[in-house]
């Protein structure tokens, strides 16, 4: 008896070539990785559906009362009624403001400092010891004491959403400029590179996707610094409204708030990783 | 008595550490003449990757003197190049960009820099991965890449720490034939570090043997074994006799 024979004879087939039956394979695995996407969407969408429904029906037939979480259908009207009031682009407008100042306050002044750190060792002997201990407590106990000293308006919530997405940044540069390969710098050394050189050449880039992962840290946290600081004290904003609709009880307005705000910040945010995956491209390669 | 290329004189290195002072390298002397070959060879501790680091200029000596090329020598200098046991590649740049990294530190002519960049790829065997990226290439071809990057500002002295140690035995030897093709090409000083004997007979002119704890230069050994040199010489009895010697001062053979 021949191999190709006792082949058959366990999986009897009509394609009989080597190269028919490679393809064949081929196809079959690619099927089976289409099913995969299929069904993986398919729970992710189903485990959606199933939620809004216990939510649809915990509100709907009285377990939860409408005070407490209002029902799905009242949160998309609450949007729609949010949405077109008038008083609704103003004070998005303040908060983004805010939001914008705050994030790249704390970027720049985390990166210079992070490189400052990183490359000067006077700079790191002088400052570092004091950064360190300034990071320790939480940041979110300055928001009275800045309220006091910057007002009502938007400086305080810029300055609280500077102090919180410094620190990420910050560390981030540090810890990205100082991960570096000791033979890269060796090689530097060897090719007489100085300090700027050396920099540009290798430290940067090579600190890029630490860093890039401290400006997403910083992006959520510059808008949790934002929306806080206008719940201890503001006059306008997102958190404003948001704090004064749960104190009159407008709870479906308070989630399409919080919606509207999950929205905007997690567009930003996919921008974010879209811009990373553009500057550190060697990652997806 | 002319003088050598480089020349080291009594040299020494010692760390300070927390239990005391640590030689590294006591009392090592020796001259290294213009094209040799020169292998380093020793266990770990016997200070060869130091004393590689003194020659290059990125560590300083505790005591003794080195001259290169006539002059006292303690800082890096563009006439040297090193390549180390990992490709040390840079990942955002192509295999290209890779390869005309030292010329655009030193500000060498960038039209030269990129007709030589083709050269040395051809080379060492890398025709059309120019625009590939390194985490695209094999261990073997990355040290490949790192080959041609340590010619590519065609220094004079060729300072090498275990290049090959991380491959595996059938790459190494590729490479090891590569890079002596490479040499007898360009006529460079070539200063090899490594922990494997065969590989240093089969490549040096000279092999400077050294022993741990501290760090001293046992002994020199001439390699007289014909050149150009392909696989077949490990069959030569002498090529054994070579590889038997220097065990034996390293201690290895009773």
């Amino acid at each position: 008896m021949t191999m190709q024979a006792t082949a058959d004879m366990i999986e009897p087939t009509s394609v009989n070539t080597h190269a028919e039956r490679i393809d064949r394979f081929i196809a079959e695995e690619r099927r089976r990785g289409r099913r995969r996407n299929i069904r993986n969407r398919l729970l992710a969408a189903g485990f959606g559906i199933l939620v809004l429904a216990i939510w649809h029906f915990a509100t709907t037939l009285g377990f939860v009362h409408a005070l407490i979480i209002p029902s799905p259908a009242d949160t998309f009207w609450a949007t729609l009624r949010v949405g077109g009031a008038d008083y609704f682009w103003p004070n998005v407008w303040v908060t983004l403001q805010e939001i914008f100042w705050g994030f790249a306050i704390g970027l720049a002044s985390g990166v210079i400092l992070g490189v400052g750190v990183a490359m000067f060792d006077v700079v790191r002997a002088t400052i570092y010891p004091y950064l360190v201990a300034l990071q320790a407590p939480p940041k979110i106990v300055l928001a009275p004491i800045f309220i006091t000293w910057f007002g009502f308006d938007q400086a305080s919530k810029i300055a609280i959403a500077v102090v919180m997405s410094f620190f990420p940044m910050f560390l981030n540069t540090l810890t990205g400029l100082s991960s570096v390969d000791p033979n890269a710098v060796k090689l530097m050394r060897s090719l007489t590179a100085g300090r700027w050189k050396t920099f540009r050449y290798l430290l940067l880039p090579n600190a890029l996707p630490i860093m890039m992962a401290g400006v997403k840290l910083c992006w959520t946290l510059a808008v949790l610094g934002v929306i806080v600081g206008e719940f201890v004290g503001a006059s306008a904003g997102i958190g404003y409204l948001i704090y004064a609709m749960n104190f009159q009880l407008d709870i479906a307005g308070v989630f399409s708030l919080i919606i509207l705000l999950s929205l905007f910040t997690l567009i930003v945010y996919q921008l974010i990783e879209w811009l990373e995956s553009r500057i550190i491209f060697w990652k997806q390669l | 008595m002319s003088q050598s290329l480089i020349e080291g004189n009594r040299l020494s290195k010692v760390y300070a550490t927390a239990t005391g002072p640590l030689v590294a390298l006591d009392n090592v002397s020796f001259g290294i003449e213009e094209g040799e070959f020169i292998s380093l060879v020793g266990p770990s501790g016997c200070g060869k990757s130091t004393l590689l680091s003194i020659l290059g200029g990125l560590e300083e000596k505790s005591d003794g003197t080195l001259v290169l090329a006539g002059k006292h020598h303690d800082a890096p200098r563009p006439d040297l190049g090193m390549m180390f046991q990992t490709s040390v590649l840079f990942s955002w740049r192509t295999i290209r960009e890779n390869v005309k990294l030292p010329g655009i530190i030193l500000g060498l002519d960038r039209k030269q820099q990129a007709e030589r960049c083709d050269e040395l790829l051809d080379m060492v065997g890398l025709n059309g991965f120019g625009d590939r990226y390194p985490d695209e290439l094999s261990g073997g071809m990355r040290q490949r890449v790192a080959l041609a990057r340590l010619l590519a500002h065609d220094p004079r002295v060729l300072l090498m720490d275990e290049p090959f140690g991380a491959l595996d035995e059938f790459t190494r030897e590729t490479m090891n034939n590569e890079l002596l093709r490479i040499w007898e090409k360009t006529g460079k000083t070539v200063v090899f570090v490594t922990h494997n004997v065969g590989e240093a007979v089969f490549l040096s002119d000279r092999i400077f043997v050294m022993t741990p704890r501290p760090g001293r230069l046992e002994g020199i050994i001439d390699v007289d074994l014909p050149r150009p040199r392909k696989a077949e010489i490990m069959r030569d009895p002498r090529f054994s006799e070579l590889v038997f010697d220097i065990r034996r001062m390293l201690g290895v053979d009773h």
